[in-house]
């Protein structure tokens, strides 16, 4: 069967090439794609911010045709799913039984191989941690090794290399999920102004071990208002009974044709000027359907488009409570001096055991997003070194900008990870321009 | 109503199944692949509230498909059977060796002919009906695929005469001469012309189910291409032929 050629650009516009892809739809069709290249890589939905699926030397396998349900099980609450399947369409089944996945990420079109892949996390990753604490197996095909089952009793050492692993250990093909009963399909938002980030951050750690998704927005448009802004608590208003419903929602095409973006730091304070007073005339308490909780970006897709054909860069990092005074301090300092534009800034709880490239930690969340400039790169090379210096841990699958060096200084797990897959692949066949970059 | 596709484990035969499964069919499906297969049985019934049987079957084996397909059971309960099927060789030119010859000749043509027969006359009883599909390639003779082509032509002449059968028995007979259909046949292959949608053939499909006899072309404007195919002198494409290469 031929290959198709396709032009792809990553999420963030970081990266483009012109890309070899094959769609099998059988199963010995995997087998004699994955045998049809010297390396290969296997593509989700292309939504990860940095280009995880694809690179310029690696055939793309294009798994979208495997989206099925190949197990349930309502009495042990666990389901076997094709990795094709997108979490949308997930959930449209399992929240029939009231059951649901609640580390799944902010956008609904990302596939299930994706999320394992990435060891995603959601807006709960305080009380939840990450995807990891659901997977129960994963069924891989690898090119030499051929189909292998992992899980905490087979093949362990692949098993834990795969999740969080950017698809490096071999394509996914299935994975066996425990599902969480979900009481309520709505959720109780409570909203509380924050004056500063140290106010934010107090608050965040507080709630710490509440049933709550807990997260802010803040204002990062200046430094006389950094960090003021809301956070948000969303809980499951338990008198509305889930009824399996989940509402239809559209794919939408997330290009932007605009050769310039349109983020700067005027049109930044304008944007959070207006933001900022609409959620104070808000009420501080509203009821939020699954969608509008869980995928905080359905409907407000332009964001990512006033971005411009450049793009953008996001940045997740995790600060542990011990450095998080330090890092924030010098942070400010360096955002003093350069005045980076900021588009977003926003903090959330996150829990779980840091391993190998997985971003995963007692500790919290900084995540910001800023425009593709010079002079916000020469800001963020300050940040790593930030990073490096407090131990924290920058997102591989977020930013696109890191380079080896800072990886392998923040994450103490990074040569553990390279050694086991190379002694598991010692071909190193899977291969996607981030762990080129990385030297994976 | 129980459906039986021969051919359902990949492209249009998948589609179909789950057309046939949305609108509460029962199904029984068929195919090389008893993975492929499984998992869209356990998709469907998860899905649907529909039983679906599955059967590995290879049609090159006359013996496999008696085996497997004739049997009491199947001649009583199923009302209707689609051919989703076309078996195609990179290879397939004019010097094709015999044993390719032979295979797509049973697959694209021959074994869909005895399966026909043998359901022939519990299908007429019950007034089911056989869906059969084509392909534009049938239309004239080529460089390229040129068994494939002639076992499409053999296929299509089969269910004209099918068609002058429904007449009679009241036999439901359809076959959906297809132009380019986005499934793995068509991937990767720079086509001049755009590609049809498998669900929206699919949709079609089973949309025409009760019609008497019925040809069509998918898309629908490979009418005009046949139209034009069967009018002009066979003189004067080759010579058309000639100059676009």
């Amino acid at each position: 069967m031929n290959s198709e050629k396709k032009f792809l650009t990553s999420f963030d516009k970081s990266y483009s090439a012109n890309i070899f892809f094959k769609k099998p739809d059988k199963y010995r069709e995997i087998e004699n794609h994955s045998r049809s290249n010297k390396n290969i890589i296997t593509i989700g939905s292309n939504y990860s911010y940095a280009p995880m699926g694809f690179d310029k030397n690696s055939l793309a396998i294009d798994l979208s045709s495997f989206n099925r349900i190949i197990d349930f099980n309502l009495d042990k609450k666990e389901i076997t799913v094709e990795a094709g399947l997108k979490i949308y369409d997930f959930l449209k089944f399992t929240l029939k039984y009231n059951l649901w996945l609640p580390q799944i990420p902010g956008y609904p079109f990302i596939t299930l191989g994706g999320i394992v892949a990435t060891n995603s996390h959601g807006k709960s990753c305080g009380t939840h941690g990450t995807i990891r604490k659901s997977i129960k197996k994963i069924q891989l095909f690898h090119k030499i090794n051929g189909w292998l089952d992992l899980s905490e009793n087979e093949n362990k050492e692949i098993f834990d290399l795969t999740i969080g692993g950017f698809g490096l250990t071999g394509t996914i093909v299935a994975i066996t999920f425990k599902l969480t009963e979900l009481e309520s399909g709505i959720f109780e938002t409570h909203t509380e102004e924050v004056k500063s980030f140290e106010d934010c951050y107090k608050k965040i750690s507080d709630d710490k071990n509440e049933k709550t998704f807990t997260y802010s927005w803040n204002r990062a448009d200046s430094i006389k208002n950094f960090g003021t802004g809301f956070i948000y608590k969303n809980k499951l208003n338990s008198n509305n009974k889930t009824n399996g419903y989940l509402r239809e929602i559209k794919q939408k095409k997330i290009s932007s044709f605009l050769p310039l973006s349109l983020w700067n730091s005027l049109s930044v304070n304008i944007a959070n000027n207006i933001y900022y007073k609409i959620q104070k005339m808000k009420k501080n308490k509203l009821n939020e359907d699954l969608i509008q909780v869980i995928f905080p970006y359905i409907g407000r897709e332009s964001y990512f488009k006033l971005f411009g054909s450049k793009g953008f860069i996001e940045s997740q990092i995790l600060v542990s409570s011990k450095n998080m005074r330090m890092f924030m301090d010098e942070f400010l300092n360096i955002f003093k001096k350069h005045s980076p534009v900021i588009t977003l800034f926003s903090l959330k709880n996150m829990s779980g055991e840091h391993n190998y490239l997985r971003f995963e930690e007692n500790s919290v969340c900084v995540s910001f997003d800023f425009t593709n400039t010079k002079k916000n790169m020469e800001f963020m090379s300050l940040v790593d070194k930030l990073c490096v210096k407090y131990k924290a841990i920058p997102s591989i699958i977020k930013d696109s900008r890191l380079d080896k060096k800072t990886v392998s200084d923040c994450y103490i797990y990074y040569q553990d990870f390279k050694n086991k897959l190379k002694n598991y692949d010692n071909k190193r066949v899977y291969q996607s321009a981030i762990s080129n970059k990385l030297d994976l | 109503m129980k459906y039986l596709i021969i051919g359902a484990s990949s492209g249009l035969g998948r589609e179909l199944a789950y057309e046939y499964a949305k609108n509460k069919h029962d199904l029984v499906l068929v195919s090389r692949d008893l993975r492929d297969l499984a998992a869209i049985k356990s998709d469907l019934e998860k899905k649907s509230e529909i039983k679906v049987e599955i059967i590995e079957l290879d049609l090159s084996s006359e013996s496999e498909i008696e085996k497997n397909l004739f049997v009491e059971r199947f001649f009583n309960e199923i009302d209707g059977i689609l051919f989703p099927i076309g078996m195609m060789f990179d290879d397939d030119k004019i010097e094709l060796d015999q044993e390719k010859i032979k295979k797509l000749f049973k697959s694209n043509f021959t074994s869909i002919a005895f399966i026909i027969s043998k359901f022939l006359r519990s299908l007429s009883l019950k007034q089911g009906g056989i869906v059969g599909f084509g392909s534009i390639s049938a239309y004239l003779g080529r460089n390229l695929n040129p068994y494939y082509s002639a076992s499409k032509r053999a296929l299509e002449s089969h269910f004209e005469s099918l068609g002058f059968l429904s007449k009679k028995t009241g036999l439901k007979i359809q076959f959906y001469v297809l132009g380019y259909v986005d499934t793995n046949l068509a991937f990767g292959k720079k086509l001049k012309l755009p590609k049809g949608s498998p669900k929206k053939l699919a949709k079609i499909v089973h949309k025409n189910r009760n019609s008497k006899f019925q040809k069509i072309f998918f898309p629908r404007w490979w009418g005009l291409v046949a139209m034009i195919l069967n009018i002009v002198p066979i003189k004067i494409l080759f010579f058309m032929d000639k100059i676009f290469k």
